[in-house]
């Protein structure tokens, strides 16, 4: 199961990039306003091709519901839109890597990489996930080169 | 609220100015920029007008970061115009904004670059597998590529613009969600004609293409694409084959 850092959620590296070559069947999106938007999760299950399932989860529910998707025989990926919801959820629930996918420019973030962006905070968060034995990488589609976080910093 | 009209000329306008959205793309915003100038020539009947309080607020939102597939951009750019010139909540704009462009980029990326655009090559190749010449092969492709993509961008700005937030609902139709399988279904059905029919005229041009390059290429592309488990492998078989396609078709 991927776990992945990416600010756009559901798009074409996700569902096609990934989705396609991992034979994705799930993808678990964790989003603590998304989880509680009807209007948003409709504009979500849009992107997703009928083969796939999409699980919404804000990240108490998240917490809950991980073991079973770790138990689930079909390869999956859990959707974060942001470093501190990957924290989160890191923090109550064994992770062992993270993919940074996307996060883009935002007033205050330094470029690291094409897709990369990050403020001072973000790049502390992400040196503490680490610390606690997060294998931490950056890779935008399975083609690209991964960047290890020592490389990225 | 009373719905603003937007005049033909307006919409006209937009759906041209969609053809250059990709024209100031970079990696900090993406289509950011493009969004906003195609939302521009609409966002002038806010009230106000054009270089109004409204207009001016609405095209710095428009023109934030956003990144979608290009061709049903169209949807977004029609959607985020009506909520814009309806005066909906800035705050839910920008979470519309949001909300709307991974999931474009995934449909657009499964029914055009995965979808329309091999099925299309296929088709071009296939009408050479069956004799066509070197003009109808390209004319071919050029035509029905284009038809498919220009129609897109016509429906996507049409139902973004009646709908606006409420576009999901269109969106989310069976006839959407399906279609990226059935294009699937009928590019490996054009597939298991061209890929043969070609090959087979190709090798029959003179001794200079051998089938067994051929085959060595097909063969190498399967393996490529077997190991590092990416679609770099096809791509590399299908863009050495067409080469030789397109060197027999010269020759």
């Amino acid at each position: 199961m991927l776990h992945r850092i990416d600010d756009r959620l559901i798009h074409g590296q996700v569902v096609v990039g990934w989705g396609r070559p991992l034979g994705v069947g799930f993808i678990a999106l964790v989003d603590d306003t998304v989880a509680a938007s009807d209007w948003e999760q409709e504009l979500y299950r849009m992107g997703v091709p009928p083969e796939m399932t999409l699980y919404f989860a804000d990240v108490a529910t998240a917490e809950r519901e991980h073991p079973k998707w770790e138990s689930d025989s079909r390869p999956g990926i859990v959707l974060t839109p942001d470093i501190g919801t990957m924290a989160r959820l890191a923090a109550s629930v064994p992770v062992t890597e993270v993919n940074l996918g996307g996060i883009h420019h935002a007033p205050g973030r330094t470029q690291r990489l094409q897709y990369v962006f990050l403020t001072p905070e973000e790049e502390q968060a992400l040196r503490d996930l680490a610390e606690r034995g997060v294998k931490i990488f950056a890779q935008d589609v399975p083609g690209g080169k991964p960047v290890e976080l020592g490389d990225l910093l | 609220m009373t719905r603003i009209h937007v005049p033909f000329m307006t919409r006209l306008v937009t759906w041209l100015r969609l053809f250059a959205v990709q024209g100031s793309w970079n990696y900090e915003i993406l289509l950011g920029n493009g969004i906003g100038f195609c939302a521009e020539p609409a966002l002038r009947l806010l009230p106000g007008g054009r270089g109004g309080d409204k207009y001016r607020r609405a095209l710095a939102r428009q023109s934030r970061y956003f990144n979608a597939h290009p061709y049903l951009a169209a949807v977004a750019v029609g959607a985020l115009t009506r909520a814009e010139l309806e005066e909906v909540d800035p705050a839910k704009i920008e979470r519309f904004r949001t909300a709307l462009a991974g999931p474009l980029g995934s449909v657009g990326d499964r029914l055009v670059w995965s979808g329309w655009l091999p099925l299309c090559s296929l088709l071009a190749l296939g009408a050479y597998g069956v004799g066509g010449s070197a003009g109808l092969v390209v004319a071919l492709f050029l035509i029905v590529y284009n038809v498919g993509h220009v129609a897109l961008r016509a429906w996507g700005l049409k139902v973004g613009f009646s709908q606006g937030t409420e576009v999901a609902k269109s969106l989310s139709t069976p006839l959407l969600r399906r279609s990226p399988e059935w294009i699937d279904r009928a590019g490996a059905l054009l597939a298991g004609i061209a890929v043969p029919t070609a090959v087979e005229r190709a090798v029959g041009i003179g001794g200079e293409v051998s089938a067994v390059a051929i085959g060595a290429v097909l063969i190498g592309g399967v393996v490529l694409a077997r190991i590092p488990n990416t679609s770099v492998g096809w791509r590399l078989a299908l863009g050495i084959l067409s080469i030789i396609v397109l060197y027999a078709v010269l020759a």
